[in-house]
């Protein structure tokens, strides 16, 4: 009797789960384009306030900082949003009863999480790189080399799946709670503030070139590689407990 | 032996609140003996890192007190090097640290412990254990702004300019952020799993977090000015008494806290649950007094609380 369901391999549920939330995506475009729209809204603030700079002022040497900063924002939006959907409609419900193994769901959720957060990166960042390191004086003068862009996709890239992973975790605790964002973001900067401290000083050994910065940078690419590696284990370990209540 | 620790075993038991208090009594004497001998037999310590940064003005390497708090010898020369009795804050603020670490590590146990049982018991201590940590890690905090205003800032204001550029510092701020936030978290998640789950694993999660922002702060930051070879060889025997004392007075007092805090928690759910079975029964009376279906002013009746499920 237990052996007449043919048993579905975790990859497969894996795929399924992929698919769900890529489809629905599809079809709403919710968190893609009201991320994108943010971290172009963030560009504009930055416009802003740094409109009473003057010519004097250096912008690439806090561009990291605000690279940084724009990613975070955007990506708590979207963190909040991939899962208001799950417990909204009884999603989430529905796959605890489905025959899928919880950590499945996890990494699933947090695939699709880095996904999104790619491909708004992929659109917002080139154009704060276009404004803000390489259309910056310093670099058109020649003052400043920066490093290669690769670079600068390398650090984006450990800083997406940091935060899809262990945000993934802190989106569903704080899914549950009744201030759903405030809740994110107070669970989110502390947890985060390692990853994004070395983050930041490998942005900034990119942007900034200077001798010796192609040490600084694999270090601090180094430091979020391990940061990640545990945390993300962490978080898949501790996913099941949050699911079951 | 083994007949000895058993008695031993037996007397302890269910006399935890005794031992807390007596255990507080002697860790208030222990604290004050070694508060008079960091006054009066504790030889001045000159191990302290050297300041590198230009903000901060007492490039030396031993703790120096602001001019206007220097002793000023009679002749009216200014003795601008004197190290300053501000240094012995040292043997409060190093226990009061260690101590909100170990706190905040058995917090983390308890919580590891929650999870694998889902016994509420656990989950009480390791909230209690985190309300302690928050106390330790504030006094941490006061007592390191007083050493900071005393030995490397000019002004009041500069200390928060310290607090974002010193690496054991921001670590320090960031593990109060934690704490607070598992108060946050807590506070607004309803059901009683629910939040302790969440809570669990969030003190988990902090817990192996902490470890990495000590590490990546200093990484990533090349300001040291904090003293840090506070336990070097070089440290005299009559610096080590008192802040052996300290540290084991300390522990006591951090033990009696946690153990009547965790004491009062319980009679508080106690309570709670004999209320709720009080007005269940004031709720069966009114409704056995009054078939008719007269009004039903009863305070189960007003405030609809929910019946509770067994007596205990």
């Amino acid at each position: 009797m237990d052996n007449s369901l043919p048993k579905i391999s975790s990859w497969r549920q894996y795929k399924a789960l992929l698919r769900k939330d890529i489809a629905q995506e599809l079809r709403t475009k919710e968190m893609v384009t009201s991320m994108g729209l943010y971290g172009i809204l963030v560009l504009v603030i930055y416009y802003i306030a740094l409109s009473q700079t003057g010519t004097e002022f250096d912008v690439t040497a806090i561009a990291a900082g605000l690279l940084l900063l724009m990613i975070v924002f955007t990506s708590m939006l979207g963190l909040n949003r991939s899962l208001i959907h799950e417990h909204d409609q009884g999603q989430l419900e529905a796959l605890l009863l489905a025959p899928i193994d919880r950590p499945v769901i996890f990494l699933a959720k947090a695939t699709t999480n880095f996904l999104f957060l790619a491909i708004v990166q992929v659109v917002v960042v080139p154009l704060f790189y276009l404004i803000y390191v390489s259309g910056a004086l310093p670099v058109l003068l020649g003052d400043i080399t920066p490093g290669p862009w690769w670079m600068t996709a390398i650090v984006l890239f450990l800083g997406a799946v940091g935060i899809a992973g262990v945000g993934t975790l802190l989106a569903t605790i704080s899914v549950n709670t009744a201030g759903r964002d405030f809740i994110l973001a107070v669970l989110f900067i502390p947890v985060m503030y390692p990853l994004l401290l070395v983050l930041v000083t490998a942005l900034n050994a990119a942007i900034m070139g200077g001798p010796g910065f192609e040490a600084t940078f694999w270090q601090m690419c180094a430091a979020a590689a391990f940061y990640n590696a545990v945390l993300i284990a962490v978080a898949y370990g501790l996913y099941d407990y949050i699911l079951g209540v | 032996m083994k007949d000895l620790l058993i008695k031993a075993r037996d007397f302890l038991q269910g006399r935890e609140i005794q031992i807390a208090i007596v255990l507080a009594v002697i860790g208030g004497i222990l604290t004050t003996i070694a508060f008079v001998m960091a006054f009066t037999t504790a030889n001045m310590q000159y191990h302290t890192t050297t300041v590198n940064v230009p903000s901060f003005v007492h490039d030396t390497r031993v703790p120096l007190a602001p001019p206007e708090f220097q002793p000023q010898p009679p002749d009216g020369t200014v003795n601008y090097h004197n190290p300053w009795f501000s240094q012995k804050i040292f043997y409060f603020h190093v226990p009061i640290a260690q101590l909100s670490l170990l706190v905040f590590t058995l917090a983390a146990i308890f919580s590891v412990l929650f999870l694998r049982t889902k016994d509420p018991n656990y989950d009480l201590r390791s909230r209690v254990a985190m309300e302690t940590t928050l106390l330790f890690t504030l006094g941490t905090m006061i007592s390191g702004s007083l050493w900071t205003r005393a030995s490397w800032i000019n002004s009041w204001g500069e200390l928060f300019g310290t607090l974002l550029s010193e690496p054991r510092l921001v670590t320090y701020s960031v593990m109060l952020m934690f704490v607070v936030a598992y108060f946050v978290l807590r506070r607004s998640v309803s059901g009683e799993e629910k939040r302790a789950t969440y809570s669990a694993v969030f003190s988990i999660l902090a817990w192996i977090i902490v470890p990495f922002s000590f590490i990546f702060t200093r990484v990533t930051n090349q300001v040291q000015a904090h003293p840090t070879d506070a336990l070097n060889p070089g440290m005299d025997t009559s610096n080590l008494i008192p802040f052996i004392i300290c540290i084991f007075g300390m522990m006591m007092l951090g033990y009696a806290i946690y153990t009547l805090r965790v004491r009062e928690e319980k009679k508080r759910a106690q309570i709670e649950a004999i209320k709720e079975d009080i007005e269940d029964a004031l709720a069966d009376a009114a409704k056995a007094g009054s078939p008719t279906g007269a009004p039903n002013y009863s305070a189960a009746a007003v405030l609809g609380t929910p019946k509770s499920k067994e007596k205990k």
